[in-house]
């Protein structure tokens, strides 16, 4: 009994060390990136190694204030905007794909599955320009809204995760309610989708991520400056603007964070399991 | 019970084995044809008048506006477009002179697009027939016309995958599969190099196809990079994949507390974007980079970790940097499938007496590797496709021994310098169809081999 | 604003992209009968006829959508130059605007999809690129005022022969290319008597690279981590005038036949021998694009006593003097003024015609720079020719280059403001027209250069901190061998794939 005891404190040392030692791994890219942001001079090579030498706001002051050339709010109400409507319309798509591909044996059905499948494994910069040609004959250069449209119908062709955890819920319940005369929109809508919310939550945090830091597209479709997202922004910064780079990113990430902070709940205990197996 | 999707009687196709189903379906036009009654003609010469003959005056309207429509679009554009899909273009442009000309890759473009346009035309067309039909059928037994409400119902219900998937397969023809295309026929034309508009493009056979399999230069450095690539897709793939999964289990674990704080350090990275991160990295590792300023601060000499000669670590940097980028979503995902996994099946495997590891080799491995097939093929895809990594940490170098490229190139990073960086679109489109064929069949067999793909219902 | 070389990868991977969407390139003569028209009449050395496209009536009430460099609108002088301009046309109802784009967007991927510019300021290689696909309109540059005052080498970075009929694309305005920055105040105190041989009050090392040589090894003797002159090797736009001195080339014909790649041509690898001497009297920052970076700071806290970069950067070597100055504890308006007293930018060194930097009283041959023409071009999908033509003469006439040379510091290609400004301005103009700036080819082809060159002269500083077994460079054969494998990479990528 006592060294069951011990075994169980040694496995929990272990495994709060490797726990420990992997945050550390994560944290420091970003905590460098962080201190960097605060640096006072801007340039980070007057750091001692890792960190800057001296700290002020100033970076993050410039960044919202410094707008006359780099509008830094500007870019980011952009992209919250772009990322927003996509990942609300894209995750919308996805979630139904999936629980469809799951849940329905129609015809054609593997054969979607399988050209899907096939389609993302296209090298997806040599259809930029096919889509860059599509978007001048539609009129929707320098137009947020087709960016938004790209990203959410691009979103379904990734269901195939969502179908994997679809396809572990039991479909004893749905049978139940469709007894009950529920139609199958009912069914996805009053059973399936409660139970569904880690997935959910995962989708939702991929497609909002996705648009978040992508800057091949909107560079590619955005033109105008007062268009720009944060990462085309970013990119367009000259080379002696670490600090503003190191502050404009470090901004960026809060919004995912606070995101994930407000998700985490149904992420971890959307479902309680064992309530429907059995 | 699974919905099944039948356009015939439900209570007949029953009875109908399943290799005839499949039969039944594609000659149940030819047998609508055969046997339709007047309506069904009726709905052959005009789309949409079978049904207002049956009083279906909503959907004998619906069908009939999608034939004005089609029209419309035809005779306005479509037919010019498909023309246009064969020559590519007559008139070159000169602005000078003020003449406006064709612009061949958008006529290439339009013109995949009318066909798309008229095979969906087809298709609607086909299914106004088969609609009427039914309805024949049905009133022959008796029945009533189905009434507008009732068939809208339909769309919620029994055709409710139907009402789903419009709008997804919809985005994705438009904005996945006619890029897709375009590529393809793109690899069949001489577009590229100097012929690029306002020059007219032709479309030129297999030329391209030649090209490559005459190039002498060509072949070594193919090898050579498929071999380091398809070693980078699986060492990665697997890397990511059970360093997420590890660390998911890890922080599932009873001993863990605040496991939502221990969480966000790797959702932290996870935040920041992808190519400030790569940018990062490479400063990281550069020689004025903070490693190696700790190096020569100890008195050593700097390592050139990302430099001309860093063939093996450099590409242990990228393993290694690829796998901090993606660990966190598959984390995330992996808790979001753990929380959802059996308990009781846990409980009754630790009575048994199994031990952390058989749990985790019976129970929980296959559990997440079912589910997570789909995602483990798309990490595969995606590293073996990845674009960004050594772009971004050591792109700007070609290696002797390689042609045009380096000894950390992905076949991705070579397709880039041979076709983007030089404008050579044809040839780019032709080895992206040579890699795109090898990497597809590779990844659908393993696909269609696996427990999730054939055995859909294990964990129900 | 800067040179090719260091575009951001970003703005690399989507020009790349959308290169073809619209851009074109080639010979421009197989059209059949389209070109026959007016424009292939020469009128006497007046230039072609362009009345078809200049009707020489200005258009009313239309708005002329200007793209400038980030540093023009930064420092206010784009700002300056429309409101001058929309004052100067307000009867006709002619506004100029920020086209509000990128300065490096591709007017081939815009353009013909009506979201370009009407009126842009971009370097030599770029807007020539533009004149295949005919992208941009010819320039009746004979009638601008400007014409007499700017040198020919110059107009000819912008010239193009189509159909027998010579063309001038774009308008120069503004000369880039390598310039020394030094800081006075590390010179050792008895320069004037032990660093000043010929007495002509410029030191010896500022004068030739054999004394810079001797100069950087007495620095880092004096102090470890502490150096002499300092400069990312592999960036070719600085590192390939050194192969340019002794005999090489980028293209033949006057930088115009791609067929003949010359960076191994003449004596080339004595450029290279020079690079390496250079490079193993600094660290293996040289090696990436570390000096690059940090030069700015390091030259601040005098750790770097010099640098090759472009005339451009100068206020941000200034202000980073500035920084470290107040840091040292003085108010801001005397450390402005320390700095500017010594931070001095000037033409490069001398280089010995031998390539032996260790040698005593060398025979000394002019080191040439790559260098490169900004200027405007018109956009051929603009509504408003004749009023974006004013708007060119009016942005190239002496005041406004005269301001913009007093804002931005750059070096005109206006004889007139060269001379009324002398420094730098005049130094870069005259070295222009004695022909030791080498300008970058006004070719398609030249994209291509820039990956295989860049992989050598990266590779050329590495050896210099491999172990003497392992070195890769060690003898003239081998430096030949390394440059003619160059030449080849570059003739691979621009002809394997073309052959029609």
């Amino acid at each position: 009994m006592k060294s069951r005891k011990t075994l169980r404190f040694m496995d929990s040392v272990v495994t709060h060390m490797i726990l420990i030692a992997v945050c550390f791994i994560f944290l420091f890219p970003c905590l460098w990136l962080i201190l960097a942001s605060f640096s006072k001079s801007g340039s980070i090579y007057s750091f001692d190694g890792f960190f800057p030498s001296e700290y002020s706001f100033d970076t993050f002051r410039m960044l919202f204030t410094d707008t006359e050339m780099y509008n830094y709010p500007r870019w980011f109400r952009n992209t919250l905007f772009i990322a927003t409507m996509s990942c609300l319309i894209g995750t919308f798509l996805v979630i139904l794909t999936a629980y469809t591909m799951s849940r329905f044996k129609f015809r054609g059905r593997k054969a979607i599955m399988k050209t899907t499948l096939v389609l993302g494994m296209f090298p997806s910069f040599m259809g930029m320009i096919a889509v860059y040609i599509i978007m001048t004959q539609f009129g929707l250069i320098n137009k947020m809204w087709g960016l938004i449209l790209i990203y959410s119908s691009g979103a379904p062709m990734g269901y195939l995760t969502q179908k994997g955890f679809f396809d572990t819920i039991p479909g004893s319940i749905d049978e139940a309610a469709r007894i009950d005369g529920a139609t199958n929109f009912q069914v996805f809508l009053k059973i399936n989708l409660p139970i569904s919310m880690p997935i959910i939550v995962y989708t939702a945090l991929t497609s909002f991520v996705f648009p978040w830091s992508d800057f091949i597209l909107p560079k590619l479709l955005l033109k105008e400056k007062d268009l720009y997202t944060v990462a085309v922004g970013l990119m367009s910064l000259g080379e002696t603007e670490f600090a503003r780079f190191a502050a404009g990113s470090v901004f960026i990430a809060v919004p995912i964070v606070i995101l994930y902070f407000c998700l985490m709940r149904f992420l971890v205990d959307g479902m309680t399991a064992g309530a429907v197996k059995g | 019970m699974r919905i099944k999707n039948r356009t015939e009687n439900p209570q007949k196709s029953v009875r109908v084995s399943k290799a005839n189903k499949k039969k039944m379906q594609s000659e149940s036009l030819c047998t609508a044809v055969k046997n339709g009654g007047k309506q069904v003609r009726a709905s052959m010469c005009l789309m949409g008048l079978g049904q207002l003959l049956y009083k279906q005056i909503g959907k004998g309207i619906l069908y009939l506006c999608v034939l004005v429509l089609a029209a419309f679009y035809f005779v306005k554009r479509g037919f010019a477009d498909i023309a246009g899909l064969f020559t590519l273009g007559t008139k070159e442009a000169d602005t000078w002179l003020g003449i406006e000309g064709d612009n061949s890759v958008v006529m290439l473009l339009m013109g995949i697009l009318s066909v798309i346009a008229a095979l969906c035309f087809i298709l609607c067309y086909i299914s106004n027939i088969k609609d009427v039909y039914e309805t024949q059928k049905r009133v022959e037994r008796g029945g009533k016309p189905a009434t507008f409400r009732e068939d809208l119902q339909q769309f919620l219900d029994k055709k409710f995958y139907k009402t789903v998937l419009f709008l997804p397969i919809l985005g994705v023809c438009v904005f996945n599969i006619l890029p897709i295309i375009f590529m393809i026929a793109i690899a069949f034309t001489n577009y590229g190099g100097t012929i690029v508009p306002p020059k007219l493009v032709d479309w030129v056979g297999f030329n391209n196809f030649v090209k490559l399999a005459t190039l002498s230069q060509f072949s070594p450095t193919f090898l050579k990079i498929l071999n380091w690539n398809i070693i980078w897709a699986v060492i990665s793939t697997a890397l990511n994949y059970f360093a997420g999964l590890g660390l998911a289990l890890l922080l599932n674990k009873e001993c863990v507390k605040g496991k939502a704080l221990w969480r966000a350090f790797p959702v932290l990275a996870y935040a920041v974007p992808g190519f400030i991160t790569l940018l990062g990295f490479k400063f990281m590792f550069s020689y004025g980079g903070p490693i190696n300023q700790i190096i020569t601060g100890m008195g050593n000499k700097a390592v050139g970790f990302l430099d001309i000669d860093a063939k093996w670590i450099a590409r242990i940097i990228g393993l290694l940097v690829n796998a901090w980028i993606s660990v966190p979503s598959i984390m995330l995902l992996a808790t979001g499938l753990l929380s959802n996994r059996d308990v009781s099946q846990m409980e009754s495997a630790k009575i048994d007496g199994a031990n952390a590891f058989q749990q985790f080799r019976h129970i929980t491995l296959p559990f997440v590797l079912f589910s997570t097939t789909p995602v483990l093929i798309s990490q595969f895809i995606g590293n073996f496709n990845n674009f960004g990594i050594f772009f971004f940490l050591r792109g700007g170098l070609y290696i002797d021994g390689y042609f045009l490229a380096s000894d950390t190139d992905l076949l991705i990073n070579w397709l880039y310098n041979l076709s983007i960086n030089n404008n050579y679109y044809n040839i780019g489109a032709t080895i992206s169809l040579v890699i795109f064929v090898i990497t597809s069949l590779i990844s659908l067999s393993i696909y269609t081999g696996s427990a999730s793909y054939r055995e859909e219902d294990t964990f129900r | 604003m800067r040179r090719k070389g260091y575009r951001f990868l970003a703005a690399l991977l989507c020009a790349g992209l959308l290169a073809g969407c619209g851009a074109g390139s080639g010979d421009g003569n197989d059209g059949g009968g389209a070109q026959d028209g007016q424009n292939t009449q020469t009128d006497g050395g007046d230039g072609p006829d362009l009345s078809n496209i200049y009707s020489g009536e200005l258009e009313q009430n239309v708005t002329i959508r200007v793209l400038e460099n980030d540093t023009a609108i930064e420092q206010g002088y784009f700002q300056e130059l429309i409101d001058a301009f929309n004052e100067a046309y307000a009867e006709y109802g002619i506004v100029a605007v920020d086209a509000n784009m990128d300065q490096y967007s591709n007017l081939a991927d815009d353009g013909p999809y009506g979201y370009g510019p009407d009126v842009l300021y971009q370097a030599n290689d770029v807007l020539m690129k533009y004149v295949d696909g005919k992208h941009i309109y010819p320039i009746p540059v004979q009638e601008l005022e400007c014409y007499s005052q700017i040198p020919e080498r110059a107009w000819e970075a912008y010239r193009r022969e189509i159909d027998g009929v010579t063309y001038h694309m774009a308008v120069p305005v503004n000369v880039q290319t390598g310039m020394l920055y030094y800081r006075k105040d590390l010179l050792p105190e008895d320069w004037e008597t032990a660093w000043d041989d010929n007495a002509n009050g410029i030191p010896d090392m500022i004068e030739n690279w054999n004394d810079m040589y001797r100069f950087s090894q007495q620095r880092m003797a004096e102090n470890e981590g502490q150096f002499g002159y300092m400069r990312s090797m592999y960036d070719v736009y600085f590192s390939s005038g050194f192969l340019f001195s002794y005999g090489g080339y980028v293209f033949g014909s006057n930088n115009t036949d791609p067929s003949d790649v010359g960076f191994s041509a003449g004596d080339s690898w004595m450029g290279a021998s020079v690079l390496l001497q250079q490079s193993e009297l600094m660290n293996e920052g040289c090696i990436d694009d570390t000096i690059t970076v940090n030069a700015y700071s390091k030259l601040a806290d005098g750790t770097y006593f010099a640098t090759m970069t472009t005339p451009d950067v100068y206020t941000l070597f200034l202000k980073e003097l500035i920084l470290a100055y107040q840091a040292q504890g003085m108010d801001e308006e005397a450390a402005r003024a320390l700095a500017e007293e010594n931070l001095v930018m000037t033409q490069v060194p001398m280089l010995p015609a031998s390539a032996d930097l260790s040698e005593e009283n060398p025979e000394l041959i002019p080191l040439k720079t790559m260098g490169g023409v900004n200027g405007y071009a018109i956009s051929a999908y603009t509504k408003a020719p004749n009023a974006c033509l004013a708007f060119v003469e009016f942005a190239t006439s002496y005041e406004m280059v005269m301001r913009r040379c007093e804002l931005l510091g750059i070096a005109p290609a206006r004889s007139d403001v060269a001379e009324n400004r002398g420094g730098t301005s005049e130094m870069i103009y005259q070295k222009l027209e004695e022909g030791n700036v080498v300008l970058m080819p006004s070719v398609t082809e030249v994209d291509q250069i820039w990956t295989p060159a860049q992989s050598f002269f990266s590779d050329l500083a590495k050896d210099a901190f491999r172990e003497p077994g392992e070195k890769k460079y060690d003898d003239p054969e081998k430096l030949k061998a390394g440059l003619a494998q160059v030449d080849q990479q570059i003739h691979d990528a621009i002809f394997t794939l073309s052959g029609q």
